[in-house]
C-alpha cells in the first residue's frame, strides 16, 4: 500500500464554534474530522479483580475510522477498560467483567462470543514491544497461520508483505525477513508488533501505551503510523502522554478512579474541559 | 463460543473462513489439554501405586503371632547346672508331637518339622525362666514364644495351600499343626513391638529396626553439626562478604556443580578419604555423617543464600547507617531475619540425607550389624541401608519387614518435612 | 577423656573471655577505648581458642597415621610378616585385648602370645599420642592467652580483629565446597591412575567384555579379569533412555498443564503431591522396582508370550516366556517415575520465566492456549527445557539404588529393554561391597568407573547449567 498520506489533524480553529458537549460522539458532525459511525458502545462496564473493583460502571462510545485516546492517572482503569474490548481480562485469573460492550450491535462481553474469534477482529499492541522469539516473517505470519487465513505460501507472503508495508516497516526489513524479530530496535519491534496485529485484518486495534518504552524519534514514527491506520481501523489508544493524546486522537476519554470523568472531542477536552478534575489533570496538577 | 454470533453481525466470507477452522482448532486445544491432564494423572497414579503397594506389602509386619504352649520342664532334659544349654525347642516339639498323638517319627523328621514352626527365641525365653527360677524344673508352665518366620507367613495368609507343596516352605503337615494350635486357642495375634525394640537379626521374626534407627539418628546428628554451620557460614560469606572476583565465581560454580554430583561419587570420596586415607572406623555413623554432610552442604548453602537474598537491602542500609559494622549488621540483623528460610532449608536437606543410601553402601554400611550400638565410632546400621539389606534377603518374611521399614523411614521424612512446613508457615515473613 | 578435655577447653575459653573483658576495663580507665569490653573479651577468647583448635585439628588428622606407623615400626618380626589384611586384623584384636576385651579371631601359636604385649604397646602408643596432642593444645592455648594479655590496650582495635577472624572463618567455610571438589577429583584420579597402570585406558573405554572376577590366587583358572566398560556404558545409556522416555513427556506435559491450564487450587494440590514423589528416597523406588514393577511386568510379558507361543509369532512368544524380573525396562521405567517431578518442576520454572507479555501477545492475536504453548512458549523456552532435560539425564546416569536393586549384574551389550543389563553405578557398588582386597584391579576399577561417571555428569551439568543460565538472563 502506498504511504503517501500526510498526518491529518482535526482542523484547528473549528473547535470553538462546535464545542458541543454531548457525551455521545459527534457522529456525522461534518465540521469535524471524518469520524466513522459508532463501532463499539460500552455500557455500564464494571471490572472486578477478585474482591477489588477496578471499573465502576463505565460507558463509552467509540467511533470507527478514528483514534480514541483514553487518558488518566496511573491505576485509573484505562488499561483495564481497554482489555475488556478484546476480552484479555479472561486470561487474568479471578477477573470478572460485567456490563454490555456492543461491537456493531453485538454484545461481545457474552459467554457465547468466542474470544478467539473476537481477537481476530480486535488486534492489540502492548506497552512493551513483545515480538515472539521467531523471525520477522514468522512473527507477522503467526496470526494468519493460526487462523488459517492464507491458503498458500505465496498468499501468506503477500499478507506478510502488505502488513509490513502498512506498518511502515517493509523498507527497513525487506532484506532480512528471516532474521529474529527480537533483533530489531525498540521502535521497529513495536511496528513489527503492529504489523503482526494488522496481518489478521482486524477491524479494531487496541494500543496500550504503545510508545512508553520508546525514544522520541521512534515515538514520532509510531504516531505517524497510527494516524495513517486511522483511515482503515477503529483505534483505541491508552496513553500517559497528554501531548500524544492531543496529537493523534480525535476523541478523548478521561478516566479517574475507575470512572470516566469526561468524554469528548480531543480538541474540546484539551482546550475547554468541562470538569475541574480534567483541567487539573491536563494542566499537570495531579496524575 | 458459538458459530452464529459474530461481532460484525453479518456473516462475512472471512468470518466463515475463521469459523471453519475453529472446530478443528478447538479439538486440538482439547486434545492438548487432555494430554496435560493425562500426564498429571499418570504422575499421581504412579504415586498412589507406589505408596499403596508399599503399604499393602508392609502393614502385615506391624502385627505378629505368638504361640503359648504348655511346657513340661523335663528334669531329665534340663541340666540344672547349665539350664540355658538345654535344647528347649526340641523338647517342646517332642511334647507337642505327643500331645497331638503323632508317634510314627522314628527318623525325627516330623519333630524337626514341628520345631521349625517355633522361633529360635524359644530357647532364650525358656532358658531365662528356668535359670531365674530353678524351682520350675519339673513343673508344667505356659511359655509364650514367637513363631518362626515361615509359620508366621502361613498365619498371615502369605503362604497358602494353593501353592503345590513342593514349592512352599510350609508343608501340609505343618499347616495342619498350626491350624490345630489356632483351634486350641494357643495362637495370639498382637502388635509387633519386637520390630521396634530389636536390632537386626538373621531371623526375620526377631529382626528389628531400633539399631538402624539409632544409627541413622547418630549419623544425622553428625551431619547436622557439620553441614548446617559450615553451610550457613559459607552462604553468609558468599552473599554478604564475597568480593565479585574470579575466586568467588569459581566457588559459586563449584557449589552448583556439587549439588548435581551423583551421590555414589560422594561414597567413593568417603571410602577413599575417610576410610582408606584417614582410617576412620568403617561403617560408623561418624563416617556416614561426614559423607552426608558433604552431600548436604551445597543444598544448605543454596537455601541459605536465597533466604539471605530475600532480606531487603534497606535493612542492611539502615543498620550500616546507624554505624554498625558489616559483621554486626549481618549477625544482628540480616541472619536472624533469614533464619526461618535457613531452618526450612536445613531441615529439608536433613530429611533428604536421611533417605540417602548409595554412599552408605560404599563406606561399609552394607554388612550385617546385629544388635544395637549407640557408639559414633563403631559399625552401625542405618535405615536406608537396612532396607537394602533386607530387600536382598532371601527369606520371604523379610519382604514385609522391608516394606514396614520403608513406612517407618517415610514416616520420619514426613515428620521432618512437616516440621519444615510448620517453620515456614509460623515464621515466614513477606517483605 | 576427649570429652573432659573439650569441656576443659571450653571453660578455658569462657574464662579468657571474662579475663579479657576485665583487663580491657581496667587498662582503659580514664581513656576512651577503641572497642567495647565485650569485644576485647571475644578477642581474648579467640586468641586462646584459635591456636588450641589448630593444634587439636592437626593432632586429630595426623595422629591416626602416625599411630599406625609407630605400631608397624615397632612390631615383632612375626607380625610384620603377615599379609596387610591379616596384620590389620591382628592389630585390631591386639587393641581389643589391650583394653581388656576379647579377640574376635582365634590366633595361632606365635600370635596368641603376642596379643597382650602388642595390645599394651599399641595402647601406650595411643595414649602417648593423645596425651601429647592434648598437652600441645593446652600449651598453645596458654601461649595464646599470654599474647592476648600483652596485647589488650585501649587503643587495640579489638572489634576489627574479631571481625577479621569472623570473616576468615566464614571464608574457610566457603572453601569447604571447593575442597570437597578437590577431594573428589583427587581421590578418584589417584585410584584411577593406579587402575590404569594395571589395565590400559583404551581397553577400559573401548573394550566390550566386562568380567572383573579376578582369582584370589594366581594359580586359579581364569585369573585375569576383563575390564572393557562398553557394555556398562551401553546399559547405563539404555536405562537412561527408557527413563527419559517416561520422564520427559510426562514431566513436560505436567509442567505445561500446571503452569498454563491448572487453576490455583489444582496447583495447590498437585504441586505438593509431586513434591512427595520427589522426596521419596531412591532406595524405596528400588524396592518398588524390584518387588512390584519387576514381577508385574514379567507376568505381563510372560502372559503375552503364552498367547503368542505356538502361533505365527512363536519365536517372539518363546522369547517373552523367558523374560526375567530384572530387565532394563523395569529399572528404566521406575527411574523415569522418579525423574517426573524433577523434570516437571524444572520445566515449570522455565515456563514461568517466559515473560507474560509473550502470552498476552499471542492471546491478543486470537491464539488458543495450546497454540500459544506450542508456537510461542515452547519455542521460547526450548533452550531452558533442553537444559532441564540434560540435568535429568545426568541424574539418570548417576542414579544408583534403583539400578542396583532392579537391574542385573550381567554385562550385556544390548539395546533390548527386555534384557538384563548392568550399569556403571551398579558395578561400582558391586565391586566395592562384599569381599574386596586393596590394590586389586577389581577394587580400583570402581574408581575408574567413578571417575568416568563424575566426568560425564559434570560435563552434562556444566553444559545444562550454562544453557539454563543464558536462557534466564535473556528474560531478566
Amino acid at each position: 500500500m502506498p504511504m503517501n498520506s500526510k498526518i491529518t489533524r482535526a482542523p484547528e480553529g473549528l473547535s470553538a464554534g462546535t464545542a458541543s458537549m454531548s457525551t455521545a460522539p459527534a457522529v456525522g458532525d461534518s465540521a469535524r474530522a471524518p469520524l466513522g459511525p459508532i463501532k463499539i458502545a460500552a455500557k455500564e462496564v464494571k471490572v472486578f479483580y477478585g474482591e477489588k473493583q477496578a471499573l465502576h460502571g463505565v460507558s463509552l462510545d467509540i467511533p470507527d475510522k478514528a483514534v480514541t485516546a483514553l487518558i488518566g492517572p496511573s491505576g485509573c482503569g484505562k488499561s483495564t477498560f481497554l482489555r475488556t474490548l478484546n476480552r484479555m481480562n479472561d486470561t487474568v485469573p479471578g477477573a470478572r467483567v460485567e456490563g454490555r460492550i456492543e461491537m456493531d450491535g453485538v454484545n461481545i462481553n457474552d459467554k457465547k462470543i468466542d474470544p478467539v474469534l473476537l481477537r481476530a477482529q480486535v488486534g492489540m499492541v502492548f506497552q512493551k514491544p513483545n515480538p515472539f522469539p521467531k523471525s520477522i516473517f514468522e512473527n507477522v505470519a503467526y496470526g494468519p497461520k493460526i487462523h488459517g487465513l492464507a491458503s498458500s505460501k505465496s498468499e501468506l507472503e503477500d499478507i506478510v508483505q502488505s502488513a509490513l508495508k502498512r506498518a511502515g516497516l517493509w523498507d527497513e526489513v525487506a532484506d532480512r525477513l528471516h532474521a529474529p524479530g527480537t533483533g530489531l530496535s525498540g521502535g521497529q519491534q513495536q511496528r513489527l508488533v503492529i504489523a503482526r496485529a494488522i496481518a489478521v485484518e482486524p477491524e479494531v486495534i487496541l494500543m496500550d501505551e504503545p510508545c512508553s518504552a520508546l525514544d522520541p524519534i521512534a515515538t514520532a514514527k509510531i504516531e505517524e503510523l497510527i494516524d495513517e491506520l486511522r483511515e482503515r481501523y477503529c483505534i483505541v489508544i491508552v496513553t500517559h502522554s497528554m501531548a500524544q493524546a492531543a496529537r493523534v486522537s480525535q476523541r478523548t476519554a478521561f478516566f479517574h478512579m475507575g470512572n470516566i470523568v469526561e468524554t469528548g472531542d480531543t480538541e474540546d477536552i484539551f482546550t475547554n474541559p468541562r470538569e475541574r478534575r480534567t483541567l487539573d489533570y491536563i494542566t499537570g496538577r495531579f496524575g | 463460543m458459538t458459530d452464529a454470533v459474530t461481532p460484525s453481525g453479518a456473516v462475512s466470507a472471512r468470518t466463515q473462513k475463521l469459523q471453519a477452522r475453529l472446530k478443528s482448532r478447538y479439538a486440538r486445544e482439547n486434545r492438548f489439554k487432555w494430554a496435560g491432564r493425562a500426564a498429571i494423572g499418570a504422575a499421581l497414579l504412579f504415586l498412589v501405586i507406589l505408596l499403596s503397594s508399599i503399604v499393602m506389602q508392609g502393614y502385615t509386619a506391624f502385627y505378629a503371632h505368638s504361640v503359648t504352649l504348655p511346657v513340661y520342664m523335663d528334669p531329665a532334659r534340663i541340666d540344672r547346672a547349665y539350664p540355658q544349654g538345654t535344647n528347649f525347642e526340641f523338647m517342646v516339639a517332642e511334647q507337642q508331637m505327643a500331645r497331638m498323638g503323632v508317634t510314627d517319627d522314628a527318623a525325627g523328621t516330623k519333630t524337626k518339622a514341628m520345631r521349625d514352626l517355633l522361633s529360635s527365641e524359644l530357647k532364650f525365653i525358656a532358658g531365662d525362666r528356668v535359670r531365674a527360677q530353678p524351682a520350675l524344673i519339673g513343673q508344667t508352665l505356659p511359655i509364650s514364644t514367637p513363631l518362626s518366620d515361615d509359620a508366621e507367613m502361613y498365619l498371615k495368609g502369605k503362604i497358602t495351600r494353593d501353592t503345590p507343596e513342593e514349592f512352599r516352605r510350609v508343608t501340609d503337615q505343618q499347616m495342619a499343626w498350626l491350624d490345630k494350635f489356632k483351634a486350641d486357642g494357643l495362637v495370639r495375634s498382637h502388635f509387633n513391638s519386637a520390630m521396634f525394640t530389636n536390632g537386626d537379626s538373621t531371623q526375620p521374626e526377631l529382626a528389628g529396626l531400633l539399631g538402624a534407627v539409632i544409627g541413622s539418628a547418630l549419623m544425622l546428628m553428625v551431619t547436622a553439626f557439620i553441614a548446617i554451620p559450615v553451610g550457613v557460614f559459607a552462604a553468609v560469606w558468599l552473599e554478604e562478604y564475597a568480593p565479585r572476583n574470579r575466586l568467588t565465581a569459581i566457588i559459586e560454580v563449584n557449589i552448583n556443580n556439587l549439588a548435581a554430583v551423583p551421590s555414589i561419587v560422594y561414597g567413593l570420596l568417603g571410602l577413599a578419604l575417610f576410610i582408606n586415607f584417614l582410617h576412620l572406623p568403617r561403617a560408623s555413623p561418624m563416617v556416614g555423617g561426614l559423607v552426608l554432610a558433604l552431600m548436604a552442604l551445597p543444598t544448605i548453602i543454596i537455601a541459605t543464600r536465597s533466604a539471605l537474598k530475600a532480606v531487603p537491602p534497606s535493612i542492611r542500609e539502615a543498620a550500616l547507617a546507624m554505624g554498625a559494622s558489616r559483621t554486626q549488621t549481618v549477625f544482628q540483623h540480616v541472619l536472624p531475619l533469614a533464619m526461618p528460610g535457613v531452618m526450612t532449608g536445613s531441615i529439608i536437606s536433613m530429611a533428604h540425607a536421611l533417605g540417602e543410601t548409595a554412599p552408605l553402601l560404599l563406606i561399609g554400611m552394607i554388612s550385617f550389624v546385629p544388635g544395637i550400638s549407640a557408639a559414633i565410632d563403631a559399625p552401625a546400621g542405618a535405615l536406608p541401608s537396612l532396607i537394602y539389606i533386607w530387600e536382598n534377603a532371601s527369606e520371604r518374611a523379610f519382604h514385609e519387614r522391608t516394606a514396614a521399614a520403608i513406612l517407618v523411614l517415610l514416616a520420619f521424612m514426613i515428620v521432618m518435612n512437616a516440621a519444615a512446613i510448620v517453620v515456614r508457615r509460623r515464621f515466614e515473613r513477606r517483605w | 577423656m576427649t570429652w573432659i578435655f573439650l569441656i576443659f577447653m571450653a571453660v578455658f575459653a569462657v574464662l579468657s573471655f571474662w579475663g579479657g573483658r576485665k583487663l580491657a576495663v581496667r587498662r582503659s580507665q580514664g581513656v576512651k577505648p577503641h572497642s567495647r569490653p565485650g569485644q576485647h573479651g571475644l578477642y581474648a577468647a579467640i586468641g586462646v581458642l584459635a591456636p588450641a583448635l589448630a593444634v587439636m585439628i592437626l593432632a586429630a588428622v595426623f595422629s591416626a597415621p602416625i599411630e599406625r606407623q609407630l605400631i608397624a615400626a615397632g612390631a615383632p618380626e612375626a607380625v610384620s610378616q603377615l599379609e596387610p589384611f591379616r596384620r590389620e586384623a591382628f592389630i585390631a584384636d591386639a587393641r581389643r585385648v589391650g583394653q581388656g576385651g576379647e579377640a574376635l579371631q582365634i590366633w595361632a601359636a606365635p600370635y596368641a602370645e603376642l596379643l597382650p604385649t602388642e595390645g599394651r604397646r599399641a595402647h601406650s602408643i595411643h595414649a602417648a599420642l593423645s596425651w601429647g596432642g592434648m598437652t600441645a593444645a593446652v600449651i598453645a592455648a596458654i601461649l595464646g592467652a599470654l599474647f592476648v594479655a600483652f596485647r589488650i590496650r585501649p587503643e587495640l582495635r579489638a572489634r576489627n580483629a574479631v571481625e577479621g577472624w569472623v570473616v576468615g572463618v566464614l571464608f574457610a567455610c566457603a572453601t569447604v565446597a571447593v575442597l570437597t571438589t578437590v577431594g573428589i577429583i583427587f581421590s578418584l584420579v589417584y585410584d584411577s591412575l593406579r587402575f590404569f597402570s594395571m589395565v590400559s585406558a583404551f581397553e577400559f573405554l573401548f573394550g566390550t567384555k566386562w568380567s572383573p572376577q579376578i582369582a584370589i590366587r594366581a594359580d586359579q583358572v581364569g585369573s585375569s579379569g576383563a575390564f572393557g566398560a562398553v557394555p556398562l556404558f551401553a546399559g547405563t545409556f539404555l536405562i537412561m533412555l527408557i527413563a527419559m522416555a517416561v520422564a520427559a513427556p510426562v514431566g513436560l506435559f505436567s509442567a505445561i498443564y500446571l503452569s498454563e491450564y491448572a487453576s490455583k487450587t489444582t496447583r495447590a494440590v498437585v504441586k505438593p503431591l509431586l513434591e512427595v514423589l520427589a522426596g521419596v528416597p531412591t532406595v524405596v523406588y528400588g524396592f518398588f522396582a524390584a518387588l512390584t514393577v519387576g514381577p508385574a511386568l514379567r507376568v505381563f510379558f510372560n502372559t503375552i508370550g503364552g498367547w503368542l507361543a505356538g502361533g505365527p509369532l512363536d519365536g517372539i512368544g518363546q522369547y517373552l516366556l523367558l523374560v526375567q524380573n530384572q530387565m532394563a525396562l523395569v529399572a528404566g521405567a521406575v527411574m523415569g517415575i522418579m525423574l517426573i517431578p524433577f523434570v516437571s518442576s524444572l520445566s515449570d520454572d522455565i515456563m514461568n520465566a517466559v515473560p507474560q507479555s509473550l502470552r498476552d501477545g499471542s492471546y491478543a492475536m486470537g491464539a488458543t492456549k495450546s497454540e500459544t504453548v506450542k508456537k510461542v512458549l515452547l519455542p521460547a523456552a526450548l533452550p531452558g527445557i533442553a537444559g532441564a532435560l540434560l540435568l535429568a539425564v545426568s541424574r539418570a546416569i548417576g542414579e544408583t539404588m534403583i539400578v542396583t536393586m532392579a537391574a542385573g549384574l550381567a554385562a550385556k551389550l544390548t539395546l533390548n529393554p527386555l534384557e538384563t543389563v548392568t550399569t556403571v553405578t551398579v558395578q561400582i557398588v558391586t565391586l566395592l561391597t562384599g569381599d574386596q582386597e586393596f590394590n586389586s584391579p577389581k577394587t580400583l576399577a570402581a574408581f575408574g568407573l567413578g571417575l568416568t561417571l563424575f566426568v560425564v555428569t559434570l560435563a552434562l551439568n556444566v553444559v545444562a547449567m550454562r544453557i539454563v543460565q543464558a536462557y534466564r538472563e535473556q528474560y531478566d
